[in-house]
C-alpha cells in the first residue's frame, strides 16, 4: 500500500477523491453534504473533477431492455443523479425504480405514467429517452420545448419531415442532443473514419453502410394487424392509447408491446434499424454530415409487392460524385453494423467485432493490438454528459443525426417505390416524384403533434 | 474523471410470447397493392370493414388523387378512422384538401377537432387563420392550444398579431403553447420581415414568458448584438479621474 500511495498521480488522486465522495454520498446524507459543499475537508477541487461539485439531474422515459442497458451505464457516471421515470407500463416503471433505488440505496426515484409530468419538472436537467421508435421524434421535440437536454435511442425520427423537425426544435431551444449512435465513440470506427478524413485512402470513391436486416424480416407484418383482443388493459397497468401515441390506431393485442416494434411499418423505421448507425459513420467518413445524396437507385432487390424487401442494394450518389452504398449482403464478417470506406489509394472495413481490415498498403497504420467486441455506450453517454456542461454539440448531435436520418429515409422510400429517385438537399424534396414526396412525412394520430400538448407543460 | 462501474445486473426477463399470426381479415397486402380507383371504392363502400377502409386511406396518402378527398373527409368524425383519413389527406397537395378540412372543422369536437386543426397547421393553410384565431379562446384547453400551435405553424405577420394578442389574455397551459407558437412565428419572420421578427423575440424575452421560450429568445437577441441604448463605452480614466482610480491597474 505505501508504494501505491507514492505512485498516486494527480489524475488518480482526483479519481480517488471522487470515488470516496460517491461512496460517502451513498452511505450517509451528512457525508453527501460535506462532499457536495466542495472544498472543506478535501481541500480545493482539483483535476476538473466535476463530480465533486456537480449534479446533473436525469429523468427517464420508456426504459426497458436497451434503455436499461443505457441506464446502468449512465448511473456509473458520478456527475449524474437519476431521479424519475415515466412509462406507460407499470411493470417497466417499477423495474426502473427498483434498479435506481437499489443503486442509490434509497426510495427516491419518482414514477409517472405520463411523460408530460417529467417534462414539467423544472428540477430535471436531462432525459434518457428509450421508448419505441414511434415516440422518439415527438418526445425529442417536447423535451427540447421544455428546455431539457436528451440522450435518445435511435432511430430519432420516423420520417424525413420529423427528422428535420427534431433538429429544428433542438436548435431553436438550444438544448444538447445525443442520438444513441454509440459507435461514434468506438475506436475501430473512429480509426476507419480517421483514415478517410485524413486522406490516407486517397481520393474517396465510395462509403458502404451495412443495413443487414432484410426489411421483409423486420416488417413481416407490413401494414397488417394482429387479431383484436378484448378488453383493453387497465390504463394504470398498460396505457394502450399512450403506447400507440402518434401511430395510427389499431385494436389492442397483448403481443404488440413485446413483439410489435420490429414487425410493422407503423412502429418501425425499417431501413433505419441499422442505417441510423452505419449511414452516420459513412457520412462522417465522407465529410457529408451536413447534407444528403442527390440520387438513390435500388439495385438487385427482391420485392414483396408492398415495397418491403428481402435482399437489396441501394446505390446513392452525393453531389461531389462519392457513392454511398447501402447493402445487406456480401460483408467481410467483421460483425454487425459494418462499414467500408474505399479510396483511390486504399480501403478500410470495420464492424462490431472490433477488428480492422485494411488494404495492404495501410497495414502499418493499424494498431498491432486490435480491439475486441465491446459496447461503447458508456463512452458515448459520458460525451453527452460532458456536453451538457460545455453546452457544445456531441458527435451524434441533432443536426448530423437529421442528415443521417434523411439520407436513410430517402433510401428507404426509394426501396419502397422501387425506382430511381433524385433528391434536392437544399429544397428538401424529391424531384418530379409526387408519390415519394408524399412519403416524406407521417401524420400523427390525434391529439398528438410536434408541438407539445397544451396540458403537457 | 467519471467512473465506469456497472452498478447492477439486468434483472431476469421472462421471454416474450410467440408472435401471433396475421388473420386473413387483417392482411393488408391484398389492399395495399390495389389501384387508386379501387382504393377509393373501398373507402366509399359502406360494406367495407374498418380495417379495409383504414388500409385504403393509408395507401391513398401516397397515391390518392382529387377523387379520394371527399370520401376520406367523410371519415374525419369517425372515432377509429379519423386518424387514417387525416393520414390520407395530409400529404395530398391538392388545395381541395384544405377546403375539405376547413368545412369539417366547425362540425367536429374534442380529439377529432384537434386532429383537423393540427393537419391545417401542418399544411400551412393561411385561409384558415380566422377560424383558428377564434378557437384560441375555446373553452377546451386542448382545442385552444392546438389552434395556437397551428397559427404558429402557418406563420406570417397576421399569425404573429393573433398570437401576440393571445399572449395578452391566454392563461395557464394555453399561454405556454401560444408562447412557443409565437417563437416559431418569430423564426419564420426573421427572413420575410426581420423587424417584426426581432420585435417578437424581444417580447418573448420578457421574464413573464415560459423559461425555455425566454432562453430561446435571448439566444437570438444575443446573436443579434445589444440594442444601441444598452451599448456603453469604456474610456480609460485620465486626469483627475485617473488619480482617483483605486483599481490598482494604473500603476499605483
Amino acid at each position: 500500500m505505501p508504494d501505491e500511495k507514492k505512485k498516486l498521480s494527480r489524475r488518480r488522486f482526483g479519481r480517488t477523491l471522487a470515488q470516496a465522495g460517491a461512496a460517502a454520498a451513498a452511505v450517509s446524507p451528512a457525508a453527501a453534504q460535506i462532499v457536495s459543499a466542495g472544498p472543506g475537508q478535501f481541500g480545493p477541487v482539483v483535476v476538473g473533477n466535476y463530480s465533486m461539485v456537480d449534479e446533473i439531474r436525469f429523468g427517464g422515459i420508456g426504459i426497458r431492455s436497451r434503455g436499461m442497458s443505457d441506464l446502468r451505464m449512465l448511473l456509473g457516471d458520478t456527475r449524474v443523479k437519476f431521479v424519475a421515470i415515466a412509462d406507460v407500463r407499470e411493470s417497466a416503471r417499477e423495474n426502473v425504480k427498483s434498479t435506481v433505488d437499489g443503486y442509490y440505496k434509497n426510495d427516491e426515484c419518482k414514477m409517472y405514467r405520463d411523460p408530460a409530468e417529467i417534462l414539467a419538472r423544472p428540477d430535471i436537467d436531462a432525459l434518457l429517452i428509450a421508448t419505441s421508435d414511434r415516440w422518439h421524434g415527438p418526445m425529442a421535440m417536447w423535451a427540447a420545448q421544455s428546455g431539457k437536454d436528451m440522450y435518445i435511442e435511435k432511430p430519432g425520427a420516423m420520417s424525413i419531415n420529423e427528422s428535420y423537425a427534431v433538429a429544428d426544435n433542438v436548435r431553436r431551444y438550444g438544448v444538447v442532443y445525443q442520438s444513441g449512435a454509440q459507435r461514434k465513440n468506438q475506436f475501430s470506427f473512429e480509426f476507419a473514419v480517421g483514415l478517410a478524413r485524413t486522406g490516407k485512402l486517397g481520393r474517396l470513391l465510395a462509403v458502404h453502410a451495412d443495413t443487414a436486416i432484410g426489411l421483409g424480416t423486420v416488417d413481416a407484418g407490413g401494414h397488417s394487424w394482429w387479431p383484436a383482443e378484448t378488453p383493453e388493459p387497465d390504463p394504470l397497468v398498460m396505457d394502450w392509447d399512450k403506447w400507440l401515441g402518434p401511430c395510427l390506431w389499431r385494436p389492442w393485442n397483448s403481443a404488440y408491446p413485446d413483439r410489435g416494434r420490429g414487425e410493422f411499418w407503423d412502429f418501425h423505421a425499417g431501413l433505419l434499424e441499422w442505417a441510423s448507425h452505419t449511414v452516420a459513420m459513412a457520412q462522417w467518413a465522407a465529410d457529408m454530415e451536413h447534407t444528403q445524396p442527390v440520387e438513390f437507385i435500388p439495385e438487385g432487390a427482391t420485392f414483396r409487392g408492398d415495397g418491403l424487401i428481402e435482399r437489396y442494394t441501394i446505390r446513392c450518389r452525393y453531389a461531389n460524385g462519392v457513392q454511398l452504398i447501402l447493402r445487406n449482403h456480401t460483408w467481410g464478417g467483421l460483425g454487425s453494423c459494418s462499414n467500408r470506406f474505399e479510396g483511390t489509394e486504399g480501403w478500410v472495413e470495420v464492424g462490431d467485432s472490433g477488428r480492422i481490415e485494411v488494404s495492404d498498403n495501410l497495414k502499418s497504420l493499424v494498431p498491432k493490438k486490435q480491439g475486441t467486441r465491446y459496447d461503447p455506450t458508456a463512452e458515448h453517454l459520458r460525451e453527452f454528459v460532458s456536453c451538457i456542461r460545455s453546452r457544445t454539440a456531441p458527435r451524434a448531435n441533432a443536426d448530423v443525426t437529421a442528415h443521417t436520418h434523411v439520407t436513410s429515409h430517402a433510401a428507404w422510400i426509394c426501396a419502397q417505390v422501387n425506382r430511381k429517385l433524385t433528391w434536392d438537399p437544399a429544397k428538401r424534396v424529391f424531384l418530379n416524384d409526387e408519390e415519394a414526396n408524399r412519403m416524406r412525412g407521417r401524420a400523427y394520430r390525434e391529439p398528438w403533434r410536434a408541438e407539445a400538448l397544451a396540458t403537457s407543460m | 474523471m467519471p467512473q465506469t462501474p456497472v452498478p447492477t445486473q439486468a434483472p431476469a426477463r421472462t421471454p416474450p410470447k410467440p408472435a401471433p399470426t396475421v388473420p386473413p381479415e387483417f392482411n393488408a397486402l391484398p389492399i395495399w397493392t390495389k389501384k387508386p380507383a379501387e382504393l377509393v371504392a373501398i373507402v366509399k363502400d359502406p360494406q367495407s370493414t374498418v380495417f379495409q377502409k383504414a388500409i385504403a386511406c393509408k395507401k391513398l396518402a401516397f397515391v390518392g388523387g382529387k377523387d379520394s378527398i371527399a370520401p376520406m373527409a367523410a371519415l374525419l368524425d369517425d372515432p377509429e378512422l379519423s386518424c387514417y383519413a387525416r393520414f390520407g389527406l395530409e400529404p395530398n397537395p391538392d388545395p381541395a384538401v384544405d377546403e375539405a378540412l376547413r368545412t369539417a372543422l366547425p362540425k367536429l369536437s374534442g380529439r377529432r377537432k384537434i386532429g383537423v386543426i393540427t393537419t391545417i397547421g401542418v399544411r400551412k393553410d393561411a385561409k384558415a387563420l380566422d377560424a383558428l384565431t377564434k378557437l384560441i379562446d375555446d373553452s377546451d384547453a386542448e382545442v385552444a392550444g392546438a389552434a395556437a400551435a397551428s397559427v404558429g405553424m402557418i406563420g406570417g405577420v397576421q399569425a404573429s398579431r393573433t398570437l401576440q394578442t393571445a399572449l395578452g389574455r391566454a392563461k395557464g397551459p394555453v399561454f405556454a403553447v401560444a408562447a412557443r407558437a409565437c417563437l416559431l412565428c418569430a423564426e419564420g419572420l426573421l427572413v420575410s420581415n426581420h423587424g417584426r421578427g426581432m420585435e417578437l423575440y424581444t417580447l418573448l424575452s420578457a421574464e413573464t414568458m415560459p423559461k425555455p421560450v425566454r432562453m430561446a429568445a435571448l439566444r437570438v437577441l444575443n446573436a443579434a448584438g445589444p440594442a444601441p441604448e444598452y451599448t456603453k463605452s469604456w474610456p480609460a480614466p485620465t486626469g483627475e479621474a485617473a488619480k482617483q482610480d483605486k483599481s490598482g491597474f494604473l500603476g499605483r
